[in-house]
Protein backbone atom coordinates (compact mmCIF):
# COMPACT_ATOMS: atom_id res chain seq x y z
CA UNK A 1 0.00 0.00 0.00
CA UNK A 2 2.98 2.85 1.12
CA UNK A 3 4.95 1.19 -1.64
CA UNK A 4 2.55 2.05 -4.33
CA UNK A 5 1.63 5.08 -2.82
CA UNK A 6 5.98 6.06 -3.34
CA UNK A 7 5.44 4.81 -6.69
CA UNK A 8 2.33 7.08 -7.76
CA UNK A 9 4.12 9.92 -6.33
CA UNK A 10 7.24 9.41 -8.17
CA UNK A 11 5.17 8.99 -11.23
CA UNK A 12 4.86 12.51 -13.45
CA UNK A 13 0.84 12.82 -12.13
CA UNK A 14 2.25 12.32 -8.48
CA UNK A 15 5.04 14.51 -8.78
CA UNK A 16 2.97 17.72 -10.30
CA UNK A 17 0.16 16.52 -7.89
CA UNK A 18 2.92 17.35 -5.00
CA UNK A 19 4.13 20.63 -6.35
CA UNK A 20 0.36 21.78 -6.31
CA UNK A 21 -0.10 21.00 -3.03
CA UNK A 22 2.91 22.37 -1.53
CA UNK A 23 2.32 25.98 -3.69
CA UNK A 24 -1.14 25.20 -2.42
CA UNK A 25 -0.44 25.31 1.52
CA UNK A 26 2.61 28.06 1.09
CA UNK A 27 0.21 30.10 -0.29
CA UNK A 28 -2.38 29.64 2.75
CA UNK A 29 0.37 30.21 5.19
CA UNK A 30 0.84 33.41 2.86
CA UNK A 31 -2.37 34.88 2.99
CA UNK A 32 -2.72 33.62 6.66
CA UNK A 33 0.40 35.93 7.85
CA UNK A 34 -0.76 38.56 5.58
CA UNK A 35 -4.41 38.98 7.35
CA UNK A 36 -2.41 39.22 10.60
CA UNK A 37 -0.49 41.86 8.92
CA UNK A 38 -3.49 43.62 8.21
CA UNK A 39 -5.24 46.58 9.96
CA UNK A 40 -8.62 45.32 11.36
CA UNK A 41 -11.94 46.41 10.41
CA UNK A 42 -13.07 48.98 11.96
CA UNK A 43 -16.82 50.96 12.68
CA UNK A 44 -16.19 54.07 10.65
CA UNK A 45 -13.39 54.81 8.27
CA UNK A 46 -12.10 57.00 10.81
CA UNK A 47 -9.26 59.74 8.93
CA UNK A 48 -6.28 59.93 11.71
CA UNK A 49 -4.40 61.74 8.85
CA UNK A 50 -6.99 64.49 8.26
CA UNK A 51 -6.77 65.21 12.41
CA UNK A 52 -3.44 64.40 12.77
CA UNK A 53 -2.68 66.74 9.92
CA UNK A 54 -4.93 69.21 11.34
CA UNK A 55 -2.92 69.70 14.26
CA UNK A 56 -4.34 67.65 16.79
CA UNK A 57 -2.38 66.21 19.52
CA UNK A 58 -2.56 62.12 19.92
CA UNK A 59 -2.86 62.40 23.53
CA UNK A 60 -6.10 64.71 22.92
CA UNK A 61 -8.07 61.60 22.10
CA UNK A 62 -5.63 58.96 23.61
CA UNK A 63 -4.67 60.70 27.24
CA UNK A 64 -3.95 57.64 29.23
CA UNK A 65 -0.83 57.33 27.85
CA UNK A 66 0.69 60.02 29.89
CA UNK A 67 -0.45 58.41 33.06
CA UNK A 68 -1.21 54.71 32.73
CA UNK A 69 -0.84 51.61 31.08
CA UNK A 70 -3.45 51.68 28.31
CA UNK A 71 -3.47 55.20 26.17
CA UNK A 72 -7.75 54.29 25.74
CA UNK A 73 -10.19 54.64 22.59
CA UNK A 74 -12.23 57.87 22.53
CA UNK A 75 -15.75 57.74 23.11
CA UNK A 76 -18.22 59.36 20.59
CA UNK A 77 -18.65 62.22 23.16
CA UNK A 78 -14.93 63.11 22.37
CA UNK A 79 -16.07 63.40 18.44
CA UNK A 80 -18.90 65.18 19.58
CA UNK A 81 -16.94 67.80 21.29
CA UNK A 82 -15.61 69.19 18.38
CA UNK A 83 -17.66 67.86 15.51
CA UNK A 84 -21.14 69.37 17.11
CA UNK A 85 -19.47 72.98 16.36
CA UNK A 86 -18.70 71.91 12.66
CA UNK A 87 -21.18 73.05 10.15
CA UNK A 88 -20.15 70.04 7.59
CA UNK A 89 -20.85 67.18 10.40
CA UNK A 90 -24.89 67.74 9.55
CA UNK A 91 -24.11 67.71 5.72
CA UNK A 92 -21.14 65.34 4.83
CA UNK A 93 -22.58 61.92 4.47
CA UNK A 94 -18.82 60.75 5.32
CA UNK A 95 -20.01 61.78 9.37
CA UNK A 96 -23.30 60.54 8.87
CA UNK A 97 -22.80 57.03 10.61
CA UNK A 98 -21.33 59.23 13.84
CA UNK A 99 -24.42 61.67 13.58
CA UNK A 100 -26.69 58.42 13.71
CA UNK A 101 -24.88 56.79 16.46
CA UNK A 102 -24.55 60.06 18.24
CA UNK A 103 -28.34 60.63 18.21
CA UNK A 104 -29.10 57.12 18.74
CA UNK A 105 -27.15 56.96 21.79
CA UNK A 106 -24.73 54.41 20.74
CA UNK A 107 -21.11 54.63 21.10
CA UNK A 108 -18.50 52.96 18.57
CA UNK A 109 -16.55 50.09 19.29
CA UNK A 110 -13.43 50.72 18.40
CA UNK A 111 -11.02 47.57 17.31
CA UNK A 112 -7.54 48.23 18.95
CA UNK A 113 -4.70 47.75 16.22
CA UNK A 114 -1.51 47.99 18.46
CA UNK A 115 -2.39 44.82 20.81
CA UNK A 116 0.57 42.92 22.95
CA UNK A 117 -0.79 39.38 24.36
CA UNK A 118 -2.20 38.83 27.53
CA UNK A 119 0.60 37.55 28.99
CA UNK A 120 2.23 41.17 28.16
CA UNK A 121 1.89 43.50 30.44
CA UNK A 122 3.04 47.31 28.52
CA UNK A 123 3.00 50.29 30.24
CA UNK A 124 2.74 53.77 27.86
CA UNK A 125 3.62 55.91 31.39
CA UNK A 126 7.32 54.80 31.37
CA UNK A 127 7.87 54.98 27.38
CA UNK A 128 6.20 58.81 27.05
CA UNK A 129 8.59 59.43 30.23
CA UNK A 130 11.79 58.39 28.50
CA UNK A 131 10.76 60.70 25.69
CA UNK A 132 9.50 58.63 23.06
CA UNK A 133 7.02 59.96 20.98
CA UNK A 134 4.01 58.63 19.36
CA UNK A 135 5.26 57.84 16.05
CA UNK A 136 8.15 56.13 17.41
CA UNK A 137 6.68 53.20 17.76
CA UNK A 138 2.89 53.90 16.20
CA UNK A 139 4.40 55.33 12.65
CA UNK A 140 3.01 58.24 11.07
CA UNK A 141 -0.23 59.06 11.92
CA UNK A 142 -0.41 62.06 9.10
CA UNK A 143 0.11 58.95 6.03
CA UNK A 144 -2.56 56.40 7.40
CA UNK A 145 -6.45 56.53 7.66
CA UNK A 146 -6.93 53.22 9.87
CA UNK A 147 -4.18 53.16 12.37
CA UNK A 148 -1.60 50.18 11.19
CA UNK A 149 1.31 48.64 12.76
CA UNK A 150 4.50 49.78 11.36
CA UNK A 151 6.71 46.93 11.92
CA UNK A 152 5.42 43.74 13.70
CA UNK A 153 5.78 44.40 17.89
CA UNK A 154 7.43 41.41 18.97
CA UNK A 155 9.77 40.91 22.12
CA UNK A 156 12.75 40.90 19.63
CA UNK A 157 11.23 44.53 18.78
CA UNK A 158 11.47 45.55 22.21
CA UNK A 159 14.47 44.25 23.72
CA UNK A 160 16.58 45.89 20.94
CA UNK A 161 15.27 49.25 21.63
CA UNK A 162 15.91 48.59 25.49
CA UNK A 163 19.24 47.28 25.01
CA UNK A 164 20.00 49.82 22.58
CA UNK A 165 19.22 52.64 24.69
CA UNK A 166 20.74 51.67 27.58
CA UNK A 167 24.10 51.53 25.61
CA UNK A 168 27.34 53.18 26.42
CA UNK A 169 28.47 54.59 23.09
CA UNK A 170 23.95 55.64 22.46
CA UNK A 171 23.71 57.48 19.35
CA UNK A 172 27.44 57.30 19.24
CA UNK A 173 27.86 59.29 22.81
CA UNK A 174 30.07 56.83 24.95
CA UNK A 175 29.91 57.89 28.48
CA UNK A 176 33.15 58.43 30.25
CA UNK A 177 31.61 59.22 33.65
CA UNK A 178 31.57 55.74 35.50
CA UNK A 179 28.52 56.53 37.83
CA UNK A 180 26.36 57.44 34.38
CA UNK A 181 27.46 53.86 33.20
CA UNK A 182 26.31 52.34 36.33
CA UNK A 183 23.28 54.18 36.17
CA UNK A 184 23.04 52.63 32.57
CA UNK A 185 23.99 49.33 34.01
CA UNK A 186 21.10 49.22 36.26
CA UNK A 187 18.31 50.54 33.99
CA UNK A 188 20.00 47.45 31.19
CA UNK A 189 19.35 45.35 33.97
CA UNK A 190 16.04 46.44 34.47
CA UNK A 191 14.58 46.65 31.00
CA UNK A 192 16.09 43.28 30.28
CA UNK A 193 14.46 41.28 33.02
CA UNK A 194 11.61 39.27 31.97
CA UNK A 195 9.70 40.11 35.02
CA UNK A 196 9.21 44.01 33.73
CA UNK A 197 6.86 42.66 31.46
CA UNK A 198 6.18 39.09 31.97
CA UNK A 199 3.79 38.10 35.32
CA UNK B 1 19.34 35.15 59.86
CA UNK B 2 22.93 36.43 60.25
CA UNK B 3 25.53 35.23 57.00
CA UNK B 4 28.62 34.54 57.33
CA UNK B 5 30.49 36.20 54.58
CA UNK B 6 34.18 34.80 55.24
CA UNK B 7 32.64 31.59 53.05
CA UNK B 8 34.20 30.27 50.46
CA UNK B 9 33.62 29.04 47.01
CA UNK B 10 30.28 28.49 46.17
CA UNK B 11 29.08 28.78 49.35
CA UNK B 12 30.72 32.20 49.08
CA UNK B 13 28.71 33.21 46.46
CA UNK B 14 25.03 32.25 47.83
CA UNK B 15 26.35 33.85 50.94
CA UNK B 16 26.37 36.96 48.72
CA UNK B 17 23.09 36.30 47.51
CA UNK B 18 21.55 35.97 50.97
CA UNK B 19 20.71 39.48 51.33
CA UNK B 20 17.68 39.89 48.51
CA UNK B 21 16.08 42.57 48.01
CA UNK B 22 11.91 42.25 48.78
CA UNK B 23 11.41 40.17 51.63
CA UNK B 24 8.47 38.57 54.31
CA UNK B 25 7.70 38.02 57.50
CA UNK B 26 5.14 35.91 58.82
CA UNK B 27 3.95 36.03 62.37
CA UNK B 28 3.32 32.62 63.56
CA UNK B 29 2.12 33.56 66.92
CA UNK B 30 -0.56 36.09 65.64
CA UNK B 31 -1.91 33.80 62.60
CA UNK B 32 -4.96 32.59 63.58
CA UNK B 33 -4.84 30.31 60.18
CA UNK B 34 -8.18 32.03 59.23
CA UNK B 35 -7.58 31.79 55.33
CA UNK B 36 -8.07 35.53 53.99
CA UNK B 37 -4.52 35.60 52.57
CA UNK B 38 -5.59 32.55 50.95
CA UNK B 39 -8.72 34.50 49.28
CA UNK B 40 -7.06 37.48 48.77
CA UNK B 41 -4.21 35.88 46.83
CA UNK B 42 -7.08 34.10 44.39
CA UNK B 43 -8.81 36.89 44.18
CA UNK B 44 -5.26 39.24 43.15
CA UNK B 45 -3.66 36.55 41.43
CA UNK B 46 -6.83 35.34 38.91
CA UNK B 47 -6.41 31.77 40.23
CA UNK B 48 -8.62 29.22 39.03
CA UNK B 49 -11.03 27.09 40.89
CA UNK B 50 -10.16 23.72 39.81
CA UNK B 51 -13.70 22.15 40.90
CA UNK B 52 -14.30 18.87 43.04
CA UNK B 53 -12.94 16.16 40.85
CA UNK B 54 -9.19 17.65 40.36
CA UNK B 55 -9.23 18.81 43.46
CA UNK B 56 -9.82 15.01 44.61
CA UNK B 57 -6.17 14.57 42.30
CA UNK B 58 -5.05 17.36 44.42
CA UNK B 59 -4.51 19.75 41.79
CA UNK B 60 -6.05 22.98 43.21
CA UNK B 61 -4.31 25.65 42.84
CA UNK B 62 -2.70 28.25 45.86
CA UNK B 63 -0.08 30.06 46.16
CA UNK B 64 -0.58 30.42 49.56
CA UNK B 65 -1.81 27.71 51.95
CA UNK B 66 -1.94 27.34 55.45
CA UNK B 67 0.07 24.29 56.91
CA UNK B 68 -0.36 22.55 60.37
CA UNK B 69 0.94 19.81 61.91
CA UNK B 70 0.11 17.62 65.08
CA UNK B 71 2.90 17.15 67.72
CA UNK B 72 3.20 14.25 70.04
CA UNK B 73 1.34 10.57 69.63
CA UNK B 74 -2.52 10.23 69.26
CA UNK B 75 -4.30 10.62 71.58
CA UNK B 76 -1.63 13.16 73.43
CA UNK B 77 -1.48 15.32 70.38
CA UNK B 78 -0.98 18.88 70.20
CA UNK B 79 -1.16 21.48 67.64
CA UNK B 80 1.83 23.41 66.15
CA UNK B 81 1.24 27.10 65.37
CA UNK B 82 -0.45 27.82 62.10
CA UNK B 83 2.20 27.85 59.06
CA UNK B 84 1.26 29.94 55.80
CA UNK B 85 3.59 28.32 53.23
CA UNK B 86 3.87 30.38 50.06
CA UNK B 87 6.65 30.73 48.05
CA UNK B 88 9.80 31.81 49.53
CA UNK B 89 11.32 33.60 46.50
CA UNK B 90 14.55 31.39 47.31
CA UNK B 91 17.69 33.61 46.74
CA UNK B 92 19.44 30.04 45.30
CA UNK B 93 16.27 28.32 43.96
CA UNK B 94 16.02 24.61 43.42
CA UNK B 95 13.54 25.37 40.71
CA UNK B 96 15.59 27.73 38.43
CA UNK B 97 17.98 25.59 37.13
CA UNK B 98 15.83 22.61 36.29
CA UNK B 99 13.63 24.15 33.89
CA UNK B 100 14.92 23.53 30.39
CA UNK B 101 13.55 26.19 28.63
CA UNK B 102 14.40 28.73 31.16
CA UNK B 103 10.68 29.52 32.17
CA UNK B 104 11.81 30.55 35.73
CA UNK B 105 14.69 32.47 35.77
CA UNK B 106 15.86 34.69 38.48
CA UNK B 107 15.33 38.37 38.45
CA UNK B 108 17.85 40.41 38.60
CA UNK B 109 16.28 43.48 38.65
CA UNK B 110 13.94 42.53 41.39
CA UNK B 111 15.57 39.12 43.08
CA UNK B 112 12.87 37.51 42.84
CA UNK B 113 11.71 33.89 40.92
CA UNK B 114 10.48 34.74 38.20
CA UNK B 115 7.93 32.22 35.86
CA UNK B 116 7.64 33.56 32.65
CA UNK B 117 3.65 31.98 31.33
CA UNK B 118 4.71 32.34 27.88
CA UNK B 119 7.89 30.50 27.97
CA UNK B 120 6.22 27.68 30.03
CA UNK B 121 6.34 24.53 28.02
CA UNK B 122 4.72 22.35 31.50
CA UNK B 123 7.53 19.73 32.19
CA UNK B 124 6.61 20.02 35.82
CA UNK B 125 10.23 19.49 36.67
CA UNK B 126 10.37 22.81 38.65
CA UNK B 127 7.54 21.83 40.96
CA UNK B 128 9.44 18.36 41.76
CA UNK B 129 12.42 20.15 42.53
CA UNK B 130 10.63 22.84 44.82
CA UNK B 131 11.46 21.63 48.61
CA UNK B 132 8.36 23.92 49.74
CA UNK B 133 5.79 22.29 47.66
CA UNK B 134 4.21 25.56 46.42
CA UNK B 135 4.08 25.06 42.78
CA UNK B 136 1.21 24.04 41.00
CA UNK B 137 -0.07 23.31 37.46
CA UNK B 138 -2.47 24.08 35.26
CA UNK B 139 -4.11 21.02 34.18
CA UNK B 140 -7.24 21.73 32.28
CA UNK B 141 -8.15 25.79 31.04
CA UNK B 142 -9.53 26.29 34.18
CA UNK B 143 -11.23 29.41 33.42
CA UNK B 144 -12.70 28.17 30.35
CA UNK B 145 -13.91 24.26 30.90
CA UNK B 146 -17.86 23.92 30.55
CA UNK B 147 -17.75 22.33 33.82
CA UNK B 148 -17.41 25.02 36.00
CA UNK B 149 -19.80 27.66 33.96
CA UNK B 150 -22.91 27.94 34.83
CA UNK B 151 -25.68 27.86 32.09
CA UNK B 152 -28.05 31.08 31.65
CA UNK B 153 -30.62 30.60 28.97
CA UNK B 154 -28.55 28.39 27.00
CA UNK B 155 -25.29 30.57 27.03
CA UNK B 156 -22.46 29.26 29.24
CA UNK B 157 -21.31 32.43 31.96
CA UNK B 158 -18.19 32.40 33.90
CA UNK B 159 -19.17 35.14 36.77
CA UNK B 160 -15.83 35.29 38.05
CA UNK B 161 -14.43 36.59 35.10
CA UNK B 162 -15.60 39.79 35.92
CA UNK B 163 -13.37 39.92 38.82
CA UNK B 164 -10.04 38.75 37.00
CA UNK B 165 -7.51 41.28 37.80
CA UNK B 166 -6.26 42.83 34.32
CA UNK B 167 -2.96 43.61 35.74
CA UNK B 168 -2.22 39.65 36.01
CA UNK B 169 -2.07 37.30 33.11
CA UNK B 170 -4.62 34.35 33.33
CA UNK B 171 -2.80 31.32 32.78
CA UNK B 172 -3.74 28.33 30.23
CA UNK B 173 -3.64 24.91 30.45
CA UNK B 174 0.02 23.49 30.20
CA UNK B 175 1.67 26.02 32.60
CA UNK B 176 3.21 26.21 35.58
CA UNK B 177 2.50 28.98 37.99
CA UNK B 178 4.11 30.26 41.57
CA UNK B 179 3.27 33.30 44.37
CA UNK B 180 5.26 36.54 42.70
CA UNK B 181 5.68 38.20 45.65
CA UNK B 182 2.26 40.53 43.89
CA UNK B 183 4.89 41.71 40.97
CA UNK B 184 2.31 43.63 39.86
CA UNK B 185 1.84 45.66 42.64
CA UNK B 186 5.82 46.07 43.23
CA UNK B 187 5.67 47.18 39.22
CA UNK B 188 2.34 49.70 39.83
CA UNK B 189 3.86 51.07 43.05
CA UNK B 190 7.95 51.65 41.50
CA UNK B 191 5.88 53.41 38.49
CA UNK B 192 4.38 55.66 40.54
CA UNK B 193 7.21 56.25 42.38
CA UNK B 194 9.08 56.75 39.67
CA UNK B 195 6.33 59.46 38.06
CA UNK B 196 7.00 61.29 41.18
CA UNK B 197 10.79 61.39 41.49
CA UNK B 198 10.98 59.55 44.20
CA UNK B 199 11.50 56.16 45.81
CA UNK B 200 9.58 53.61 46.85
CA UNK B 201 9.11 53.72 50.56
CA UNK B 202 8.27 51.13 53.16
CA UNK B 203 4.42 50.30 53.72
CA UNK B 204 3.68 52.25 50.88
CA UNK B 205 2.12 49.15 48.92
CA UNK B 206 1.85 45.37 50.31
CA UNK B 207 0.96 42.59 48.57
CA UNK B 208 -2.63 41.49 48.74
CA UNK B 209 -1.98 38.12 51.39
CA UNK B 210 -0.29 40.98 53.74
CA UNK B 211 -3.01 43.49 52.84
CA UNK B 212 -6.08 40.53 53.97
CA UNK B 213 -4.25 39.59 57.10
CA UNK B 214 -6.92 41.12 60.23
CA UNK B 215 -4.01 40.15 62.40
CA UNK B 216 -1.15 41.64 60.53
CA UNK B 217 0.92 38.85 60.94
CA UNK B 218 2.13 39.15 57.29
CA UNK B 219 4.89 42.02 56.48
CA UNK B 220 6.02 42.67 52.78
CA UNK B 221 9.16 44.69 52.13
CA UNK B 222 12.36 45.62 51.54
CA UNK B 223 14.43 43.31 53.35
CA UNK B 224 17.63 45.16 52.16
CA UNK B 225 16.88 48.30 53.89
CA UNK B 226 17.38 47.76 57.45
CA UNK B 227 15.15 50.59 58.43
CA UNK B 228 12.62 48.85 56.78
CA UNK B 229 9.68 46.82 59.17
CA UNK B 230 10.42 43.92 57.60
CA UNK B 231 14.03 43.82 58.12
CA UNK B 232 13.70 44.98 62.01
CA UNK B 233 11.31 42.39 61.86
CA UNK B 234 13.04 39.35 59.98
CA UNK B 235 16.18 40.12 62.45
CA UNK B 236 14.50 39.29 65.66
CA UNK B 237 15.24 36.47 68.07
CA UNK B 238 12.13 35.02 67.25
CA UNK B 239 12.93 34.28 63.48
CA UNK B 240 13.61 30.89 61.83
CA UNK B 241 13.78 29.99 57.69
CA UNK B 242 12.41 26.49 56.34
CA UNK B 243 14.54 24.48 55.15
CA UNK B 244 17.79 26.52 55.55
CA UNK B 245 20.03 23.10 54.92
CA UNK B 246 19.22 23.10 51.86
CA UNK B 247 20.73 26.34 51.38
CA UNK B 248 18.06 28.00 49.21
CA UNK B 249 18.19 31.32 50.88
CA UNK B 250 14.57 31.85 51.38
CA UNK B 251 13.29 35.52 51.65
CA UNK B 252 10.37 34.45 53.68
CA UNK B 253 11.16 34.34 58.05
CA UNK B 254 9.04 32.74 60.11
CA UNK B 255 8.53 34.08 63.20
CA UNK B 256 7.94 31.96 66.14
CA UNK B 257 8.62 32.02 69.83
CA UNK B 258 10.77 28.66 71.22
Amino acid sequence: MIRKFFEWVLSPMGRIAVVITVMSLFSLAAYGVYQTQQPPEQPIQFTHKLHVGLGIQCLYCHPGALRGPSPGLPTINKCWGCHQQIAKTQTSPLLKPMVDAMNAGVGFTWVPVAQVPDFVHFTHRPHVAAGLNCENCHGDMTKVTIAENPQVMNMGWCLNCHKSRTEDNFQNNPTSDAGVSAQLEKKRTKLTDCGTCHY
Amino acid sequence: MTVDLNLVGAKGAIAEAAQGKWGMTIDQDICTGCQACVAACAMENNLAFVGEEDAGYGRTQHWIRIERFWDGEYPHVQATPFQPMLCQQCGHAPCEPVCPVFATPHSPAEDLNLQVYNRCVGTRYCANNCPYQVRSFNWRDYHTVPELGNMVNGTLVFPLHNQLNPDVTVRRRGVMEKCTFCIQRIHKAQDKAKSEGREVEDGEFTTACAQACPASAITFGRVDHPESLVSQLAHQERGVKHLEELNTLPRVTYLKEG
